[in-house]
């Protein structure tokens, strides 16, 4: 591989902070030999309607550990369907979430953005309710009522384009 | 059948992905980890935070393989993390980002259904703005893309699957 381009930026760039709200965060969990079963469930034509604003999960214990944002209505349809079955080994709700997320000109190939954001919250009350990091964004669901207070913090460790 | 239209398919450079768990002081880790990893230049290019989890927070990244054993003594280093907290190191993971233009849910049923019939693992999934990242073994990298090809219809002009290019912050400081 060729390495190309070289930069610096003293200060991290970013295109500015969005933020969704009304939304809820449901979390489950499938033991990792229901791997398909759980993917089938996931392709049925009845689920394809929902609007996932952030998904992630994170396999551990042998366990596969899902965190789905959806807007309000559809989260508590899922939710309760969720309750219906017997697959899922964790059930989390919370409601309502929002989420903020941003990302840059060199998110993605360099280092310091992940310390940056969770440095600057870690000196506030805001509590972190998960987060994900990928292909060049940051995620992270709040507690709604967290969300400007999270773009004002950020906006002044970040530089947010004008 | 007509297959699934996808924007598009990337893979990453081969990485390593450590699992961080444990019960107390979870915002203080993630931000202390943090701090010790870019104050050695690490990048990390994968990352999920799930506190409050059965009363246990999970914290996962990925930084490149290169970067494997520094990271690895950075969390051994005393202080770094409280004495409960467990450490697993999964070596040789790799990252698949699809780039859906819709549909997000389907092609994350279709993807655990197909690479579940081929035993390819699934370490961590994320959502970004326009992608849906899996991390995988990158020893089973290209089986995994083989399957993604199988299932979706790829634009014709798709550009190359593989990083080509490596972009890196200087370590000479400029004035701005």
């Amino acid at each position: 591989m060729e390495t190309i381009a070289v930069y610096w930026e003293s200060r991290i760039k970013t295109y500015g902070f969005q933020g969704v709200n009304d939304l809820a965060f449901i979390e489950f969990s499938y033991p990792l030999h229901e791997m398909r079963s759980l993917g089938e469930i996931l392709s049925n034509d009845e689920l394809q309607a929902l609007t996932p604003k952030f998904i992630m999960a994170q396999e551990l214990d042998h366990e596969i550990s899902f965190v789905f944002c959806l807007p309000g209505k559809e989260g508590r349809d899922f939710h309760v369907s969720l309750e219906k079955t017997s697959g899922p080994s964790h059930h989390r709700y919370i409601y309502p979430v929002g989420i903020i997320f941003f990302h840059g000109p060199h998110f993605g190939d360099r280092y310091g953005i992940a310390d940056a954001t969770f440095s600057t919250l870690s000196k506030t009350d805001i509590k972190i309710i998960a987060s994900g990091c990928s292909s060049s964004s940051v995620f992270l669901v709040l507690l709604q009522d967290d969300i400007a207070k999270a773009e004002k913090v950020l906006a002044q460790t970040f530089d947010v384009a004008k | 059948m007509e297959k699934l239209k996808i924007g598009g398919l990337k893979q990453s450079v081969e990485l390593c992905q450590f699992d961080l768990k444990g019960q107390d002081s979870s915002e203080r880790i993630v931000s202390g980890v943090s701090k010790l990893l870019a104050s050695r230049k690490i990048n990390i290019s994968f990352l999920t935070y799930n506190p409050n989890r059965n009363s246990y927070h999970r914290f996962t990244f990925c930084v490149s393989q290169d970067e494997s054993l520094s990271s690895s003594k950075i969390l051994k280093e005393e202080g770094s993390l409280p004495i409960d907290w467990q450490v697993n190191c999964r070596e040789h993971v790799g990252i698949i980002s699809i780039f859906p233009r819709h549909s997000a849910i389907r092609i994350l049923g279709d993807i655990m259904v197909s690479w579940a019939g081929q035993s390819i693992p699934i370490y961590g999934i994320s959502t970004s703005l326009s992608a849906i990242s899996f991390v995988t073994d990158y020893q089973l990298i290209d089986k995994a893309i083989e399957v993604v090809q199988d299932l979706f219809q790829l634009p014709d002009n798709h550009a190359p699957i593989r990083p080509e290019l490596l972009y890196y912050q200087s370590t000479n400081v400029k004035g701005d």
